[in-house]
């Protein structure tokens, strides 16, 4: 055994930390000037309601962003995406990667006055382990008696410890969790009313004493951004993420402080493997060669979006290959070579089926469809409800195309194990056995160089296979009102409010 | 008193009717159209197991039919049940609702009514006239313009321009009275300027007819002053017709609420509505379908209660 800095673990997110060290220095910046200000609260204006409050159960980004004030778990992300002991202090990775000893940290009581312990740990991840795919490996945790915890895989996974953020919840309450929401985190959970918000209090009994600054903290539901940034124009709402960069653009930078950060979001326009002509990897690659990139991301974002050429961000770091940029750089000429070689010199009708709620995926759609017409590819846009498209789209597969952003955790295993051809998350019935096979071996591979180049290969089938038309990974646009500070940007799903707080004294 | 018990009877049996038949297309229209409450609560994100379980502990694995037909007999005991997405009983959700919608509709029914009558009144006094005309073109063009494209012009107006105005700043009533009528005020005229159009255009065409009526020159030949003819004669004159058309603005004005309130970002009946349809929440849908239409069907039989009363002729049975 050897002891793991938990900074060097690969995360792929640690290698970020650059990249995001700016984002870092606004959220560090001033903790230490002596005349911070505790007090006060902050109104977030939320379009997606929340509905679910059991750690072990919840999987929506929109849930997951609020309850990761009220909830935490032995680690936690940051605001640069790298993973930070929480109610852990320590991990030790046996050299297999199939043993991951805790040392679990004292002095922390639940928001229900009782303290945490080992009990509370074990009895957690057996719950968790139960209920949430990302920890079934867990074959056995044992309380090693002397404040520390081992978790034994089934299979050895080197890739684990981003879901040891797995909420860590009072032994024995996960019945009633979903009410009482009984958490460790920096904020307690007061109210909620359904369709119209979350009402959140500080934690005076906080194990970082530091944190957090603001006495309340209230997340509003908005009927869609319109309407919250007309709330926030008039100072119903303080703080509005997932902003589009033409609604920023209206509001009055000397009231609010636009924050913009690259994210871990994949969106494409989604192609079904399985379906003629796109199963036929040429009409593939002919519609990638087809689409300017650029042009999609100046009418969609306003230029605030990197372009993506494959199923990952560059903004993930190592894992993925810069070799692959440009790869399907506008080419109309290939595009119409390749699709003659198909069989399609006279093009063919498609349709692209969008989830209406989403201005900017319906804009991209349009836009695209657009740009096929240069290669006498005839796209026709079908607007769905959210939740039709869940069924038709998601689940049942049952599309040409799509345009919608994939999130994930702000792990590059995460992003990718999505294309395993058994994954319930292939909603494009990608199917490679090469990419199977990595996705399979990489939580066996301890080392992580050749996790790396695992990672690369496994990217370059994809691009090879032009598995879909990847076109853009938006930034998140947050808008603040200047009342406010210290509020960091996450490049993930996640509103942390605890390092929110006051500007000045009224 | 006996015919009275008879049709309040008929309009029981009337409303059940329309209540079942209401709540049977609601269902098929969900048995129809793709979608899943779990998957929608659980996001792209769960794994098919994760969806699979909250299907299972959500009741939506029944069948279909089974599951109708458990809800509607528990509803004709007056039990709608709890909502699937979340999980509170329908009838609190739907009680917590209606401060906003029952408020923005009675204060624009209020509104309607106070600006309708005496535009109406001045018009028909001399039809044809500048006023007349003016205020004629004045509500036609308030007619046409639909509430949700009002309410955006009356948003830029009073809070980008004016800064007087926060839209989405809602105070409960509970919380302060005032802030709450205040919060509520602008979307109600939102909603009330084209049933005002609407009411007075009514009232007008009414007016002009019963003040061509014989009793107006009779009363006029006893020298009783225009105004006192108007009060006393072609107001009560006009009244039956105007509970009518009030009753047929009143469910406009409800509907109405249910889309300014989504303008507005107000916490209303219609938010409600419309989360409960994005989820295929089907009891709170159900729910809320049904409140509305027994709104709808009561406000009908309170008008034709309130025309019986003041009209003789319905009240005998001797008109129909």
């Amino acid at each position: 055994m050897h002891k793991v800095n938990t900074k060097k673990i690969l995360t792929g997110a640690l290698t970020l930390a650059l990249a995001f060290s700016a984002a870092a220095c606004t959220q560090n910046g001033g903790t230490s000037d002596a005349d911070v200000i505790y007090g006060g609260e902050a109104v977030v204006g939320i379009t997606q309601e929340p509905m679910i409050f059991d750690p072990h159960t919840v999987v929506a980004a929109g849930d997951k962003e609020i309850i990761f004030n009220v909830y935490e778990g032995l680690f936690k992300y940051d605001s640069t995406g790298t993973l930070n002991p929480c109610l852990a202090t320590d991990v030790v990775i046996s050299d297999d990667a199939s043993e991951y000893t805790f040392t679990i940290r004292e002095g922390v009581t639940f928001h229900d006055g009782s303290e945490l312990d080992t009990g509370d740990v074990v009895y957690s991840l057996q719950r968790a382990s139960e209920l949430l795919p990302e920890l079934s490996s867990i074959d056995s945790i044992t309380d090693n008696g002397d404040n520390t915890v081992t978790v034994t895989l089934s299979t050895p996974n080197s890739e684990m410890l981003p879901n040891f953020t797995a909420a860590i919840i009072p032994e024995g309450s996960g019945d009633t969790i979903g009410d009482t929401r009984i958490g460790t985190g920096p904020f307690v959970f007061d109210s909620y009313e359904p369709g119209i918000g979350i009402v959140l209090t500080r934690n005076e009994n906080y194990w970082n004493p530091e944190l957090p600054y603001l006495d309340k903290v209230t997340f509003k539901v908005c009927a869609d951004m319109d309407a919250g940034l007309l709330e926030l124009q008039g100072g119903a709402i303080d703080i509005f993420p997932y902003l589009t960069t033409d609604r920023a653009a209206q509001l009055d930078t000397n009231t609010f402080d636009i924050l913009s950060l690259g994210s871990n979001m994949v969106q494409a326009l989604f192609l079904n493997n399985a379906v003629a002509p796109f199963d036929d990897v040429r009409v593939r690659k002919a519609l990638n060669y087809a689409v300017d990139r650029n042009e999609v991301i100046a009418l969609t974002m306003d230029g605030a979006s990197e372009p993506l050429t494959t199923a990952m961000s560059p903004v993930m770091g190592e894992a993925y290959d810069t070799s692959l940029d440009g790869t399907y750089d506008q080419d109309i000429d290939r595009a119409l070579e390749l699709l003659a070689e198909a069989g399609y010199e006279d093009g063919f009708d498609m349709t692209i089926t969008v989830p209406s709620n989403y201005l900017v995926h319906v804009n991209t759609a349009v836009a695209i469809a657009d740009q096929l017409s240069a290669i006498g590819v005839n796209a026709s846009i079908e607007q769905v409800d959210w939740a039709t498209w869940l069924d038709r789209v998601y689940t049942q597969r049952d599309y040409e195309a799509t345009v919608i952003c994939l999130t994930s955790d702000y792990a590059p295993y995460d992003v990718i194990s999505r294309y395993a051809s058994d994954n319930d998350g292939n909603l494009i019935n990608y199917s490679n056995p090469a990419v199977d096979e990595i996705i399979e071996n990489l939580p066996l591979t301890i080392d992580e160089n050749e996790r790396i180049s695992m990672y690369r290969e496994l990217l370059g089938y994809m691009t090879e296979d032009a598995a879909s038309v990847y076109v853009q990974d938006p930034s998140n646009i947050c808008a603040v009102n200047r009342r406010l500070t210290g509020y960091a940007i996450y490049p993930m799903y996640i509103q942390d409010m605890s390092t929110v707080r006051l500007a000045s004294a009224n | 008193m006996g015919s009275a018990v008879r049709t309040a009877l008929i309009k029981l049996c009337e409303f059940l009717l329309t209540a079942l038949l209401v709540s049977f297309f609601t269902f098929a229209a969900f048995a129809i159209i793709p979608g899943d409450t779990a998957r929608v609560m659980l996001g792209p994100e769960a794994s098919e197991e994760q969806v699979e379980a909250l299907r299972e502990e959500l009741g939506l694995n029944e069948p279909l039919a089974e599951r109708y037909f458990d809800w509607l007999g528990n509803a004709f005991r007056g039990d709608f049940g709890n909502s699937l997405s979340f999980g509170n009983p329908v009838g609190d959700l739907i009680a917590s609702r209606l401060p906003v919608t029952l408020g923005m509709s009675l204060i624009a029914l209020i509104f309607v009514v106070a600006v309708s009558f005496p535009m109406a009144a001045v018009c028909s006094r001399n039809p044809g006239s500048i006023k007349d005309k003016s205020l004629s073109t004045a509500g036609h063009i308030l007619f046409a313009i639909p509430p949700f494209a009002l309410s955006m012009m009356l948003i830029l107006f009073f809070s980008k321009v004016l800064h007087i105005f926060t839209a989405g700043r809602y105070t409960a009533p509970s919380d302060n009275f005032g802030a709450y009528l205040v919060s509520l005020l602008l979307p109600s005229l939102c909603i009330a300027l084209p049933k005002v159009a609407m009411t007075f255009k009514f009232l007008r065409a009414s007016m002009i007819e019963f003040s061509q009526g014989d009793f107006v020159r009779t009363a006029k030949s006893h020298g009783l002053s225009d105004l006192r003819i108007m009060l006393k004669h072609i107001i009560p004159n006009s009244a039956v017709s105007s509970v009518t058309v009030i009753s047929l603005v009143l469910s406009d004005i409800m509907g109405g609420s249910l889309i300014v309130e989504q303008v507005f970002n107000l916490p209303g009946l219609g938010r409600l509505l419309l989360s409960a349809i994005s989820r295929r929440d089907f009891p709170l849908l159900s729910g809320i379908v049904f409140y509305l239409a027994m709104m709808t069907v009561l406000l009908y039989f309170l008008a034709d209660v309130i025309s019986a009363m003041i009209d003789p002729r319905i009240r005998d049975g001797r008109a129909a």
